[in-house]
């Protein structure tokens, strides 16, 4: 069983309309190369996403915005900020460093 | 179904500028003119977009130079779905991200979205694109919208990963 099956994504930008999206579709392609089927995938700007947080088991933004994000894991969110938050390569490597991952 | 490019090309969504001594908010501003000509936009949405990026710094560009500007959905000022391209013969500078990396960027696609259906299509196509680099190179060689459609010819996106 993957670790994040049945787990809640969550994927924030600036406004939850452009970047945000390009991550929820490279993450959707990362999930589908290891048949992980996550309870949750979707996407919202920062400011949405910082309260949204708390209800989510793992959020992907930016670096830019790793900031926001800042105490998470206290809730028991784990972030992953991104370079480049288009590339599948860089959320699987991001995953595995993380442990989320096989 | 016409791919982003070929949209860009049928709605004379682009356009080609030298980009010498232009600043990037002037940028932003230059590559939503075509969206504006036809009425996707109001003449004024580009300072949305200048306003988000001043606020957040240049997160919009991404690897390989390219920007993509844009501000949320249905933001005011927007009336349709679309896509601005801009290719700069110069490099225009966004200043520095978080990291005091150099950000800069020859190509641009500035969004408006209005209808999430088209939008979502964009952004899934423009994520395919943004990692083709043989494409982005040729797009940022285009001075034509022919070229524009030569060079997604010659380097289609496949589904990759």
């Amino acid at each position: 069983m993957a670790k994040l099956d049945g787990k809640k994504l969550l994927a924030c930008c600036a406004n939850g309309a452009g970047s945000s999206l390009m991550m929820e579709n490279a993450i959707k392609k990362v999930m589908n190369k290891y048949g992980i089927k996550p309870a949750e995938l979707r996407h919202c700007p920062v400011s949405e996403g910082k309260t949204a947080s708390r209800s989510y088991d793992v959020v992907f933004c930016a670096r830019t915005f790793a900031k926001t994000f800042e105490g998470v894991e206290k809730n028991g969110t784990i972030l992953i900020p991104l370079k480049n938050v288009m590339s599948a390569q860089e959320i699987e490597a991001a995953l595995k460093d993380a442990e989320l991952l096989d | 179904m016409s791919t982003v490019l070929q949209t860009i090309v049928e709605k004379k969504h682009y356009r080609f500028i030298d980009g010498e001594g232009v600043t990037w908010q002037e940028a932003v501003r230059l590559s939503a003119e075509p969206l504006v000509a036809d009425g996707s936009v109001d003449e004024d949405y580009y300072k949305q977009i200048v306003a988000c990026v001043e606020k957040y710094g240049p997160y919009v560009v991404f690897e390989h130079n390219v920007a993509m500007p844009h501000t949320q959905e249905n933001a005011s000022g927007a009336h349709k779905t679309g896509i601005g391209f801009m290719v700069s013969e110069k490099m225009i500078d966004f200043g520095e991200d978080e990291d005091g990396e150099k950000k800069e960027a020859n190509l641009f696609f500035t969004l408006s979205s209005t209808n999430p259906d088209e939008h979502m299509s964009n952004i899934q196509q423009l994520s395919e694109i943004f990692v083709n680099d043989a494409l982005l190179d040729a797009l940022a060689a285009a001075r034509t919208p022919e070229d524009i459609l030569e060079a997604e010819k010659n380097h289609p996106c496949e589904e990759g990963f």
